[in-house]
């Protein structure tokens, strides 16, 4: 977590060197298929949505959909789109394998953000030929529903056989796998162990019980708290988002129209 | 008797799980020291194969470019001695480990510099080049290309963020009492060069002119 946040640390102060430009990430969202912008109908929403999430399922692979009004941010639209989609998490951590398609409407500008894992799935050219020769044309007739019904469509067929899925998504599964604490800490536990032994030990030959005061609920107690926290689940529920945490490192490309 | 006997063994105790700690802070921060090492050197692959990745990507792109009529020579072979000297540079650097000389990851740097400025140069006057933009094997080449430039900053981001993380780490107390006497030593980092804060400035529409300096000569 310390050096997530490190990294997040470097990547914005030299992003905040490089443009000067105050940016927004926006947040996560907790669908698969996100129009922020209103260009889609809602039936195809719902539609492209209960296919990502099934596609999760069936293959782990974590597609997202975004539709902003506009970009904020004065950087390009690859190096932003890159940190937006690795501040999701978009994909399982040790798969690496989301990609996110960003589009936005008044720009008239898309990305496909691949996920370290999937650049072998669906390499840059791919990707371009994705967005500029698929669903560019039908965009530039503002056929918002076709053109990402095909793109989506697209997508799912380049990378459907890179991996095999859980039957569930990470919302139905409910939480992430835990943090644990660490060697160094386990070897203090034991040896805090070992002394209250011995002190209870040396106590009870003295015939008094003034250390057992010291005793196991308290150590134990402690170690419990700050060792072990519990995942953050995102709340679950059918056909909604959950990250897995899985990272970007340039892959994709995108179009304007 | 046994009043004394407690006093030794509580004593004794707590020396030795002061030292068992103690002891156990040192190997636990040279073994952090050797894990940020590891992933500073890990990230210099990544950063490595990113530009190997772009070397790959050139005799296809020159080809393809050479291809179209009459295409400026110059250009073409600026590109050609870059790429050269990216691989006489990179033969000198250990594959395995991040440098530690700064001047040698200068050097790296230079001439991958060069390089960048040859190949945007390169695409700059392919717009000149109407018909060459127009066939899908070019266009196909510029998007890995520009693939490439994404990767690259990207992982040269990665490991300064690995340098830092570990630099920071040997030169904070109390790591800094012993890593010096381990062996570990702060590493060298990209440095942005001047006048180009981001590296690839192969940032190109096909739509927008952009201002080329030979353009705007004629007429």
């Amino acid at each position: 977590m310390k050096k997530r946040l490190a990294f997040f640390a470097v990547v914005l102060l030299t992003a905040a060197v490089t443009c000067r430009a105050a940016e927004v990430i926006p947040p996560k969202p907790d669908r698969y298929f996100n129009d922020y912008a209103g260009v889609v109908s809602p039936a195809v929403a719902d539609r492209l949505n209960t296919q990502l999430a099934q596609f999760e399922r069936d293959t782990s692979n974590q597609v997202l959909v975004v539709v902003y009004p506009k970009m904020q941010s004065n950087s390009s639209i690859e190096d932003y789109t890159r940190r937006v989609a690795q501040a999701w998490g978009v994909g399982q951590k040790d798969r690496r394998n989301g990609v996110v398609l960003f589009v936005f409407v008044d720009d008239r500008k898309m990305f496909i953000q691949v996920g370290y894992g999937l650049e072998g799935a669906l390499p840059d050219v791919t990707a371009f030929d994705i967005t500029e020769r698929h669903i560019k044309p039908r965009f530039r007739v503002k056929d918002y529903d076709g053109g990402l019904t095909v793109g989506v469509d697209l997508i799912r067929k380049a990378i459907r056989g890179e991996y095999k899925g859980s039957g569930r998504t990470n919302a139905e599964r409910g939480s992430r796998s835990n943090e644990s604490g660490g060697t160094a800490g386990l070897l203090v536990f034991l040896f805090a162990l070992v002394l209250f032994f011995v002190f209870v030990r040396v106590s009870r030959r003295r015939g008094g019980y003034r250390y057992s005061g010291l005793g196991g609920p308290m150590i134990t107690g402690g170690w419990g708290g700050s060792g072990w926290s519990s995942g953050s689940s995102d709340g679950g529920g059918f056909g909604s988002f959950s990250s897995g945490g899985g990272s970007f490192g340039g892959g994709g490309a995108g179009s304007s129209w | 008797m046994s009043k004394a006997l407690f006093g030794c063994l509580a004593i004794a105790a707590i020396i030795v799980f002061i030292a068992l700690i103690g002891g156990c802070a040192v190997a636990g921060s040279y073994n952090r020291l050797v894990s940020l090492q590891q992933k500073v050197d890990q990230s210099w692959a990544q950063v490595q194969n990113v530009y190997q990745r772009r070397a790959d990507l050139i005799p296809n792109l020159v080809n393809t470019v050479a291809g179209a009529a009459n295409f400026e020579k110059s250009t073409l072979t600026e590109v050609t001695n870059a790429r050269a000297s990216v691989g006489r540079v990179q033969m000198t650097l250990d594959p395995n480990k991040a440098p530690t000389d700064a001047a040698k990851l200068q050097e790296f740097q230079q001439a991958q510099g060069q390089l960048s400025n040859a190949l945007s140069r390169l695409l700059v006057v392919s717009e000149r080049y109407p018909e060459l933009r127009a066939t899908e094997n070019f266009q196909n080449l510029q998007a890995q290309l520009e693939g490439t430039e994404n990767r690259i900053s990207v992982e040269r981001g990665n490991f300064n963020a690995a340098v830092q993380e570990y630099n920071t780490a040997v030169r904070t107390f109390p790591t800094n009492l012993f890593a010096g006497m381990l062996g570990f030593q702060p590493r060298p980092f990209f440095q942005s060069q001047p006048g180009a804060e981001r590296a690839p400035t192969v940032n190109f529409n096909f739509g927008s002119p952009t201002p080329a300096p030979m353009a705007t000569a004629t007429p």
